[in-house]
């Protein structure tokens, strides 16, 4: 291996020491917290269930946002590194969403008393859902790397532009949500609020730990596919 | 300007030659009006009048996303498509053309479909013939763009025909329900919803500029 080589893999290296590391310490603090944050006098133990959806939802959208970042650099400089960025968020976000989309609906039938309801915000997140969902469905359907990047950064660039008008289109239909207003200080009891925010900063490390690892199998694997084509070429001349 | 009507006009007369794509999505709008008829039969008349926007645009929509799919289909015979994109022209001077020549036909099918629609359902739309023209014109307009420009990228996946829907209708969602309510609007009441024109016109805006800026990108030789 080259110096170019060793110093790459031991950043690399430094990058999974210091992400696994604050993934422990920031999930487990969160745990702690959640576990022994009040019980909440109306909706009683099934509030705690915030704890895990609100974050997901956090870790969703940053995974759809460094989505079309990644599209965004990738047809500005046209460097691999952010094309494998983009895909790595948009598989991070989906999985996150799909979390969300899960713990979401439980809370809710503990709550509201259904599963479902098609409010602003719900339908929004579910039309994200399936807006990454087609793009990781139009890169496997896309042969060539480069096409499938261009064609994701697309996309994924057109998918989070329109996020305001869908957010404006609903409104205009639905009118009214019946999804709890965005966090503020008041709006938490008394204990309730540290633990929100450990769960948010504990998604953004299990984010970075997972983008760093998926980044890393990206990298992998096109570096397997340079030398398989290298060793054809040595082999047919 | 004469190159953006060559391509126009070029893209009209294969279809007219052909008119395979014009007749699949006649009969296939057509064909929805009589499945949605026999899903949701017309009742009271205050009933069918509250249905029909809803149900005219998932028609309009099915038709468009059928419709569009062949766009760049055809352009793959005979490497049409790599003459296309090695063409001395501007990209976005292609795209307007594509995406022109689709909205002529879209708006020839929203026409046909209006009329079933009106009789199947026995609403009338004569009072409102012209605004709601308008409205489907409007709804057309950023449905054709978006769909020009995702129709350049199914063309060159593995499974165009099952990829197209998946990326236009998520993101069809604002034109889709501006279009409905303007169009209950004018059924219901004979009048316009200024918020509903409001979002029709910033839509078609952003999807035509996404769709120029985009198209740069997605048209391969």
């Amino acid at each position: 291996m080259n110096d170019q080589g060793m110093t790459a893999s031991s950043t690399t290296s430094r990058a999974h020491t210091i992400t696994a590391l604050l993934l422990i310490v920031c999930v487990a603090i969160w745990a702690f917290l959640a576990w022994n944050a009040p019980i909440d006098r109306v909706q009683g133990v099934i509030q705690k269930i915030l704890y895990v959806h609100v974050p997901m939802a956090i870790g969703t959208y940053l995974g759809f946002i460094c989505t079309a970042l990644g599209g965004a650099l990738y047809l500005w400089k046209g460097e691999e590194r952010w094309d494998r960025f983009a895909l790595s968020s948009a598989e991070i976000g989906v999985l996150f969403a799909v979390m969300m989309l899960i713990s979401g609906p439980i809370w809710g039938k503990g709550t509201w008393g259904k599963w479902w309801s098609w409010d602003l915000r719900l339908t929004l997140t579910l039309l994200l859902f399936f807006v990454y969902v087609a793009y990781l469905l139009l890169r496997s359907f896309t042969e060539g790397s480069e096409r499938a990047a261009r064609f994701a950064a697309v996309y994924g660039i057109a998918g989070l532009a329109l996020i305001p008008l869908n957010y404006f289109a609903i409104k205009l239909a639905a009118g009214r949500s019946i999804h709890p207003e965005n966090l503020g200080g008041d709006s938490l009891g008394t204990g309730m609020g540290w633990p929100f925010f450990m769960g948010m900063v504990a998604m953004v490390a299990v984010f970075a730990f997972l983008l760093v690892r998926r980044l890393e199998v990206g990298s992998l694997r096109a570096e397997q596919t340079r030398r398989l084509a290298l060793a054809n070429r040595e082999g047919m001349t | 300007m004469s190159i953006l009507w060559t391509l126009l006009w070029k893209d009209l007369l294969t279809e007219w030659r052909s008119r395979d794509r014009l007749v699949a999505m006649l009969v296939f709008a057509l064909l929805v009006v009589v499945v949605l008829y026999f899903a949701a039969p017309p009742g009271q008349a205050g009933t069918a009048r509250e249905h029909v926007p809803g149900l005219l645009w998932v028609a309009y929509i099915f038709a468009i996303v059928l419709g569009l799919s062949r766009s760049f289909g055809m352009e793959l015979e005979n490497e049409a498509l790599s003459g296309l994109a090695l063409a001395p022209v501007d990209r976005g001077l292609i795209f307007l053309g594509k995406a022109g020549a689709n909205l002529v036909l879209v708006l020839i099918m929203q026409a046909v479909a209006a009329v079933a629609f009106a009789l199947a359902f026995d609403v009338n739309l004569g009072p409102v013939a012209l605004p709601l023209a308008g409205v489907a014109f409007l709804g057309a307009v950023g449905l054709c763009s978006l769909g020009t420009l995702f129709s350049a990228m199914a063309v060159r996946t593995t499974n165009r025909e099952m990829i197209l829907p998946l990326l236009m209708l998520p993101l069809m969602v604002p034109v889709l329900l501006g279009a409905v309510q303007a169009t209950r609007g004018l059924i219901a009441e004979g009048e316009l919803p200024f918020s509903a024109l409001q979002l029709l016109l910033v839509t078609d805006g952003v999807f035509l500029i996404v769709s120029f800026l985009g198209f740069e990108y997605v048209l391969d030789e």
